[in-house]
């Protein structure tokens, strides 16, 4: 029974925490250094944000992920096991410019890129079936490809990628071309997919669903990791110490001659505070002078914000 | 491995399933079968009977026979008119009515030993076609000859053993199975063959390229190689379509054989007839004799060797123009318009089919045994040369070559392959895919 608590720990010890762990990548093309000694882990069951401008190497460093490139030199580990080409099966890819052969039918195309991830015949059709009644799209199967609209085409995309259950999803802008509902749709089901345990890798430039959606991102630009970190901590740390305080009434003569206040409006003051004097204090000093303090929040800064910025300052 | 299988399947079968499949495979038999059919209809209806007035007012030809063509195309008829009066009175005449469509006129002063001053003359109302024109010449000829050698006394048993052809016997001194005629029995087989693997190794290969081309312009191939390695794609599409290639090939053979039968059975008697007037025509053509001769000559190919080695041919070349054509499929734009990327892979297969052309009047030329060996050219030369027997060590040297070729482009292409699918918005040029070769990814 000991022996068999402490084997236990020893694995929990040596359990890798991260699924995938980029290790010093660099890839270069002629001249130029699409990945330029990237390094970064991506937490097991989390919602991954691979952030960057246009061009920055994030397709790089997902295609070497998915080995469809090789890195010229730096390890890639997929659960503490170097990567190789049977962890291929264990990811879905959804890259940002995809397509679907035309000529096939729905099912008949599904059923083909799981058997090529590794499922049989009958297994693949089971899941293709069971995806689409859960997407209540069953009488595609026959459909053909051509027939669909984008977003159809989207979905069917979508299936495909998660068709063969695997632990790590990696999606290049999933949303671009759907509507809300399907948008929803789709959001949905990643956070299912994550609540069961699914490590997933999402790209993508619109940073409002990054907030929305991820855990925890890395910043890359020109080739280079510029910032990495859990969204809630990166807001922490590039925070201004800015206030705002909503109030009733005009505010009082002299509250705000040692304050620096950014910007003030009509029952409303943004104001930057100091080290020494915290938020509690700032709102000791609106209650000590008589003001009603409709509200009071520390204004943090979008995931939006502190991409452009840093990119800028990069 | 299960996934090239898997990959295979796909390309065999969506392709197989297609209507321009269907298509293609039942409308080339017919095409064959319209080709034969039209061919007679059109030699025994086109051209028509043509009745001929001969007017001789020299009065030499009286006794020399004309006779008429086998075919039943022209006639001659012996007639006492004026020529002056039957040349305007033709053309008047309605052409339902009309009695001679022609009149061969040999003047009053018709020298035969210049047959050229004054000419015998051919006026027509419908202008005879190449085939009339050369047969009544030939007539006329006959007829001159005939009266030349009446005027030099020559009596008929004479005249007849003159004409009597014989033929060279033919035969190889060291292969007793080469009995005569073989060799024109070889060299049609090896035309056929030597053709058979030129227009496949195109159409087939521009199927490779168009199906690398369609992957690459709408995207799926990301998607793909994130599941399968770039060769793995690449050795499926080629097997794949190489496979539907022979489903064609032997569907079209089994209904080559029915439409060859049928088209035998319907226009049997009209076949022999219009290929034994184009050989009497030709004079020295394929009589019925020839014909007979050419088909047993046909059943002493070397059959064993040829069907082991034609397909082996077949697939290598297949194999080896397949890679290179996916590789330029993908180097490709996606609108498809940079065709001078196909001149390397094209220039080589044209050249084997002028030097397969050549090899079969020069079998055991330098040229021909040069080009058996090149792997480039092998598949197309070597085929065509297989009815000639070619020594056994070329064969293998052949073979070892065309494994070693079709290794080092496939090869190659996988390369090439493997960059261009992933590459976009950018012209490519020949440089470019050369570069590519050595470049990581």
């Amino acid at each position: 029974m000991r022996k068999a608590f402490l084997f236990l720990n020893i694995a929990l010890t040596f359990a890798p925490m991260s699924l995938l762990s980029l290790q010093h990548i660099v890839k270069q093309y002629g001249n130029y250094r699409a990945s330029d000694d990237v390094s970064f882990e991506i937490p097991k069951g989390k919602i991954f944000g691979l952030l960057g401008p246009n061009g920055a190497g994030k397709t790089t460093l997902i295609r070497m992920i998915t080995r469809i490139l090789y890195p010229d030199s730096g390890n890639i580990l997929f659960n503490g096991e170097q990567l190789s080409d049977k962890h291929t099966e264990n990811i879905g890819y959804m890259p940002e410019e995809r397509g679907l052969y035309k000529k096939m039918k729905v099912g008949e195309h599904l059923i083909y890129l799981g058997r090529l991830k590794g499922l049989s015949q009958t297994q693949a059709k089971e899941n293709v079936n069971d995806w689409l009644k859960k997407f209540e799209i069953e009488t595609w199967f026959n459909k053909n490809i051509e027939e669909l609209s984008k977003g159809m085409s989207q979905k069917v995309q979508f299936i495909a990628t998660v068709l063969h259950n695997p632990d790590l999803l990696i999606l290049d802008e999933p949303f671009s071309g759907l509507d809300p509902i399907n948008s929803k749709l789709i959001e949905e089901e990643i956070r299912d997919m994550s609540r069961k345990g699914k490590t997933i890798i999402f790209s993508t430039h619109r940073m409002e669903q990054v907030e929305e959606i991820c855990d925890e991102i890395v910043l890359v630009n020109k080739g280079k990791k510029i910032l990495e970190g859990g969204v809630k901590e990166l807001k922490q740390r590039f925070k201004e110490n800015k206030f705002q305080i909503s109030f009733n009434g005009e505010i009082k003569n002299g509250l705000l001659n040692n304050l620096n206040v950014v910007e003030q409006r009509a029952g409303e003051v943004t104001v930057k505070y100091s080290e020494e004097h915290r938020g509690n204090e700032l709102l000791k000093l609106f209650v000590e002078h008589g003001m009603e303090v409709s509200s009071f929040n520390e204004l943090l800064p979008s995931i939006n914000e502190i991409f452009i910025r840093q990119v800028e300052a990069n | 491995m299960k996934k090239i299988l898997i990959i295979i399947q796909r390309e065999y079968i969506t392709r197989v399933k297609r209507k321009s499949f269907i298509i293609t495979t039942l409308l080339a038999p017919l095409g064959f079968f319209a080709l034969i059919s039209g061919s007679v209809l059109i030699s025994t209806f086109s051209q028509g009977r043509t009745d001929v007035a001969v007017i001789d007012d020299s009065g030499l030809f009286k006794d020399v026979p004309l006779p008429d063509a086998d075919d039943q195309t022209v006639y001659f008829h012996k007639i006492n008119g004026n020529v002056e009066e039957l040349s305007s009175e033709l053309p008047k005449a309605e052409k339902e009515k009309r009695k001679y469509q022609a009149i061969l006129y040999i003047p009053a002063n018709f020298n035969i030993n210049n047959p050229n001053n004054p000419v015998i003359s051919y006026r027509y109302v419908e202008r005879p076609g190449m085939m009339k024109k050369q047969f009544i010449s030939d007539r006329m000829n006959d007829a001159v000859a005939k009266l030349r050698m009446k005027l030099l006394n020559i009596n008929e048993e004479v005249q007849q053993q003159m004409e009597k052809k014989f033929q060279l016997d033919y035969s190889s001194l060291d292969n007793q199975s080469e009995k005569k005629g073989y060799t024109e029995a070889a060299g049609i087989a090896g035309m056929v063959m030597g053709f058979a693997i030129y227009i496949s190794l195109f159409f087939y290969g521009t199927m490779i390229m168009k199906g690398v081309m369609e992957e690459k312009t709408n995207r799926i191939v990301e998607v793909l190689t994130s599941s399968v390695k770039p060769f793995q794609l690449l050795m499926g599409k080629i097997i794949g379509v190489g496979a539907v290639g022979l489903t064609q090939f032997i569907l079209w053979i089994v209904l080559m054989a029915v439409v060859n039968l049928v088209a035998g059975i319907i226009f049997g008697a009209a076949i022999h007839s219009h290929s034994s007037s184009m050989g009497s025509m030709q004079g020295g053509g394929l009589d019925a004799d020839d014909m007979q001769l050419l088909m047993k000559n046909l059943s002493s190919l070397p059959f064993t060797q040829i069907a082991l080695l034609f397909p082996l041919y077949f697939l290598g070349g297949f194999l080896l123009y397949g890679s290179l054509f996916a590789a330029v499929g993908a180097a490709m734009g996606e609108d498809g318009d940079q065709q001078s990327l196909m001149i390397p892979i094209t220039v080589p297969i044209i050249i084997s089919i002028f030097i397969a052309i050549n090899v079969i009047n020069n079998p055991d030329s330098s040229l021909g045994f040069w080009g058996s060996i090149i792997p480039f050219t092998s598949p197309v030369v070597m085929s065509a040369l297989l009815p000639f027997r070619p020594v056994w060590w070329q064969i293998a040297l052949s073979i070892l070559l065309l494994i070693g070729g079709f290794v080092l482009t496939t090869y190659i292409a996988a390369r090439i392959y493997r960059v261009g699918i992933l590459m976009y918005g950018k012209k490519i040029t020949l440089k470019e895919m050369g570069k590519w070769i050595f470049a990581r990814t």
